[in-house]
């Protein structure tokens, strides 16, 4: 199993749910966050006064996988997710050991 | 009428006297001077004045004798003082002063001693603060004689919430006063009865809290009514018989007084000492019911509020419900009290609206311009207003005001989101927003600095009102929004500007959030296509604020700062597309709001008129001006010739608006400037605009501080006189300044906000852009456009705005058609911050 953690664009979420609704994973954890990659945010101007964004609002999407369609997911994430500018933001993989169901007890490895 | 022979007269008036004095002696004298005997001797001394009057003769204007204080009262004692007010229905000349004297000169020679006042009518409009003694005996006032009209009139003059409760105040005070040369104690061994705790000066004070809060206040107190109006009658017949006694106006119950007093007023016992001991004994009991009747009005009369109106300790309530009940066009004021006094509107008025409200219709509550701009100004945002809002609610006025609300009662709509009935969905967006101004996170704050920045902050309660009342249907529910509040503002009568913004902010008010959660505001098109939505600043602000509260509103949690984070963004910018990139977009021959502006163009203005006029204008000026604004303009601006300058001067309000059109002139912008701050204007709003023809529109909104269009009889032809002069050279705007602009930068408002002057080459493609912001004064934009125009650039398009003290303008310049050089903006900038900071 993958843990797929998604940092995406905040109007990019609907588009990711879609696309992986297409491959007919459903389950998702979606969470607030903000911060700053290469983009490192940037100056803003308001009446003359100049202040700092560094850290930009964005989206983190996170999917539990089978190994079987974690490629499958990157790609359709990766492509949802893509303005093709600065900003666009990073999928990160990480393997999962098991997972418990908690209403039953379940195990999945 | 032949007036009677002096001597004549003398002595009928002594003889009618002499037989009301022996009257009341002879009552006194055997225990019986209480409450009747006083009231009779008073009104045959109202018949001795009438008399009076009649002798005096005829006089042509209004006149009216009044009875005040005690007198008023009818409890005039055998000395008590006749206390007379002498009023006039015009200004007090010598005819009037020949008649007082003709009213005064007997009764002096009667040997009465009369306190009188003499007034006109026009003298109340004013409240003699200095006097509330004569204020308080004012309460007492009864007609005896002259003109009832006068004296009614009189009455509506004076009987005001203001005036009730400045009397009121002084009442408190001067009977902390009077009780403090006691000692604070009633039990005095020679009691004053007139003035010691518990004596009659306490008795009336009572009745005076209760008359001037709650009319019944005292039937709730410690005494029942009989054992007060004992209490009264008691004290009147000692002080009748100190007054027989003493043979003058003498109050105090001393031990002598005291066993004479006993024996007229027949106390049994076989020794004298026990007389005065019962005799005693029984003032003490009255005095402390009267004591004590008074300490429970101090501590529970309502302090009065507003008409019929009175604040207590369980909230502002009607003093007389049943009049309330009979004028619910006053009914919003209890409400408007209650945030005003920072408490609610008590159970009991609450009960008193629930019982009526439904007889009357949602015309009944709001019956005149008046009634329609107390609405308006009840729905300013501030601490409290979600309460008194729920409150109006929950009595059912609310719904009965605005059935459109009512719709939305209790209405629960499914989705993932919402945790509350749309109605109180509705009413906590208010909540959220009147905390703004109070709220310490950041995210909140800098938008709690719009809302505290905004010109008309109720519009968007109005707004806020009514943005979901459509659903009550399960379709799109701000498009019936819009049609419902369409109702509400054509029963309140918002028009114009006003009623475009309550419903621009309806109709989009889920426009911001999809834009700002769900596109991709990094892309300079959505900005874009934001910005022209709103069209101006304060539309933004508003639906920003919007926005923000009706996300919030939705449920616990729902606004994060991450949220808050988007909205800001979008906010600030969209505000930078709307004050910086406008010069860029230009109204073309296709543009929509061209078109509709040829649609509806009046008679006297040609198609090709509108097209030469606007067209090259930014796009901004359709969106700033209405079109009556915007014909009256192209009217302005016909066959204007390269040496004039064409002006048109209008009161709107309370502020003034001045448009100019003219060809190209250098210094123009700060020329006008400098006019109208040399006449003490305050600059509130303006645009510049230039047209690639080279006309130049300059629009300016401002105030006359010095009131000197009120003043004086041709200001405003002198102003455009001089403004024409300034502008075609024939007269030197420096020199008008002179003296004006002293003292300007040590103004406070200057200090107070440190300058801030920010040059921008980027964001425009034809301008360099200068941001200032500063504290606002007067001369400050000729300070700024001179210095703009000594370097030798032309100021095209500026954009010139007030918030509270706030200076915000925004100039787009040019030099010789083009952006500035680095080494010009550094140069420029420079100057221009040290000008602001007064160093130069």
């Amino acid at each position: 199993m993958k843990l797929l953690k998604s940092i995406v664009r905040p109007n990019k979420v609907d588009d990711v749910k879609d696309a992986l609704a297409k491959l007919s994973i459903a389950g998702m954890t979606v969470t607030e966050v903000r911060g700053h990659g290469k983009q490192k945010g940037h100056t803003a101007i308001y009446r003359g006064k100049e202040y700092n964004v560094s850290l930009l609002p964005k989206m983190e999407i996170e999917v539990v996988v089978s190994d079987a369609i974690a490629e499958d997911a990157i790609k359709a994430i990766v492509q949802a997710a893509r303005t093709g500018e600065i900003g666009d933001g990073r999928v990160f993989v990480l393997p999962v050991s098991e997972s418990y169901r908690i209403r039953t007890g379940e195990v999945e490895r | 009428m032949t007036p009677a022979q002096p001597d004549s007269i003398g002595s009928a008036l002594k003889a009618l006297f002499g037989a009301a004095r022996e009257e009341l002696r002879v009552a006194t004298a055997r225990g019986a001077g209480g409450r009747m005997a006083l009231e009779r001797y008073a009104d045959r001394v109202d018949g001795l004045i009438r008399h009076v009057v009649v002798d005096a003769g005829p006089y042509e204007g209004e006149v009216a004798i009044i009875a005040l204080g005690g007198y008023g009262r009818r409890h005039l004692c055998l000395h008590s003082d006749i206390d007379l007010l002498v009023l006039f229905g015009q200004a007090i000349g010598a005819p009037e002063e020949r008649l007082v004297h003709r009213l005064l000169n007997p009764l002096w020679d009667l040997g009465v001693v009369v306190g009188h006042q003499v007034r006109a009518l026009a003298d109340f409009s004013q409240l003699e603060t200095d006097n509330p003694e004569f204020l308080l005996a004012l309460l007492d006032a009864r007609p005896v004689a002259g003109a009832r009209a006068l004296f009614e009139r009189f009455g509506a003059v004076f009987h005001e919430a203001g005036t009730h409760a400045f009397i009121l105040r002084s009442l408190l005070t001067l009977i902390q006063e009077r009780h403090a040369g006691f000692n604070d104690t009633l039990y005095q061994l020679e009691p004053d009865v007139k003035d010691a705790p518990g004596a009659l000066r306490d008795l009336t004070a009572a009745r005076t809290i209760a008359m001037l809060t709650e009319p019944l206040l005292l039937r709730r107190g410690p005494a029942d009514a009989a054992r007060f109006d004992d209490a009264e009658d008691f004290l009147l017949r000692v002080r009748s018989a100190l007054h027989l006694e003493y043979g003058r106006n003498q109050n105090i119950l001393s031990h002598e007084l005291q066993e004479r007093t006993a024996e007229i007023l027949d106390y049994p016992g076989a020794e004298t000492r026990l007389r005065v001991e019962r005799l005693m004994s029984d003032y003490f009991r009255h005095a402390r019911i009267v004591s004590r009747s008074l300490e429970f009005a101090r501590r529970t009369a309502p302090v009065p509020v507003g008409p019929n109106m009175g604040l207590s300790r369980d909230g502002v309530r009607f003093i007389d419900p049943l009049q309330a009940a009979r004028n619910p066009a006053s009914w919003l004021g209890i409400f408007q009290a209650a945030l005003d006094a920072g408490t609610e509107v008590s159970d009991e008025a609450l009960s008193c609206i629930q019982q009526h409200v439904d007889r009357y219709r949602a015309d009944d509550f709001f019956i005149d311009v008046e009634g329609r701009a107390a609405l308006l100004r009840f729905l300013k945002p501030r601490p409290g207003l979600y309460a008194r809002l729920s409150q109006m609610h929950d009595c059912g006025l609310l719904g009965r005001v605005f059935p459109e609300f009512q719709a939305i009662s209790w209405r629960v709509v499914r989705d993932f989101y919402h945790k509350y009935t749309v109605d109180e969905h509705t009413l906590l967006t208010i909540r959220k927003l009147e905390r703004l101004s109070g709220a310490t996170e950041p995210y909140l704050a800098r938008f709690g600095s719009l809302l505290a920045d905004s010109q008309a902050p109720e519009l968007l309660v109005l707004a806020l009102l009514f943005h979901d009342v459509g659903k009550w249907r399960d379709d799109d529910h701000a498009l019936e929004s819009v049609r419902m509040a369409e109702q509400v503002l054509d029963r309140l009568q918002v028009s114009g500007e006003a009623r475009d913004v309550v419903l621009f902010l309806i109709r989009h008010h889920l426009r911001m959030s999809l834009a700002a959660f769900r596109r991709d505001t990094e892309d300079p098109d959505i900005v874009r296509q934001f910005a022209g939505l709103v069209g101006t600043e304060e539309r933004l602000k508003l639906l920003a604020l919007m926005t923000l509260v009706d996300v919030d509103a939705v449920g616990p949690g729902t606004l994060t700062p991450w949220k808050g984070e988007l909205l800001w963004r979008l906010y600030v910018d969209a505000y930078n597309h709307l004050t910086q990139r406008y010069g860029d977009e230009r109204i073309e021959r296709t543009e929509a709001g061209l078109t509709e502006l040829q649609g509806h163009r009046p008679g006297d203005v040609s198609a090709a008129e509108v097209t030469a006029f606007l067209e090259g204008l930014p796009q901004r000026y359709l969106h700033v001006f209405p079109h009556d604004t915007i014909y009256r303009h192209i009217r302005l601006a016909r066959d204007i010739k390269p040496d004039e300058v064409h002006l048109s001067l209008e009161q709107k309000g309370t502020t003034w608006a001045l448009a100019a059109a003219t060809l190209d002139k250098p210094f123009l912008f700060s020329n006008i400037c400098g006019v109208l701050s040399s006449f003490g204007m305050n600059i509130l709003r303006g645009h510049a605009f230039t047209n690639p023809n080279g006309l130049v529109l300059d629009a300016f909104e401002f105030t006359d501080e010095d009131r000197f269009f009120e003043l004086n009889r041709d200001a405003q032809a002198q102003v455009l006189r001089v403004m024409q002069d300034v502008v075609s050279g024939r007269a030197d705007v420096t020199e008008l300044l002179k003296g004006r602009e002293q003292g300007i930068f040590q103004a406070k408002n200057a200090q107070r906000f440190p300058p801030v002057v920010h040059a921008d080459n980027k964001t425009s493609g034809r301008y360099t852009i200068f941001d200032i912001v500063a504290g606002n004064a007067l001369g400050l934009l000729y300070r700024i456009s001179r210095v703009i125009s000594r370097h030798g650039c032309d100021v095209d398009l500026v954009l010139i705005a007030t918030e509270g003290e706030k200076a915000i303008d925004v100039f787009h310049i040019a030099k010789a058609g083009s952006k500035l050089t680095e080494a010009e903006q550094i140069a420029l900038t420079s100057d221009l911050q040290r000008t602001l900071e007064g160093t130069v």
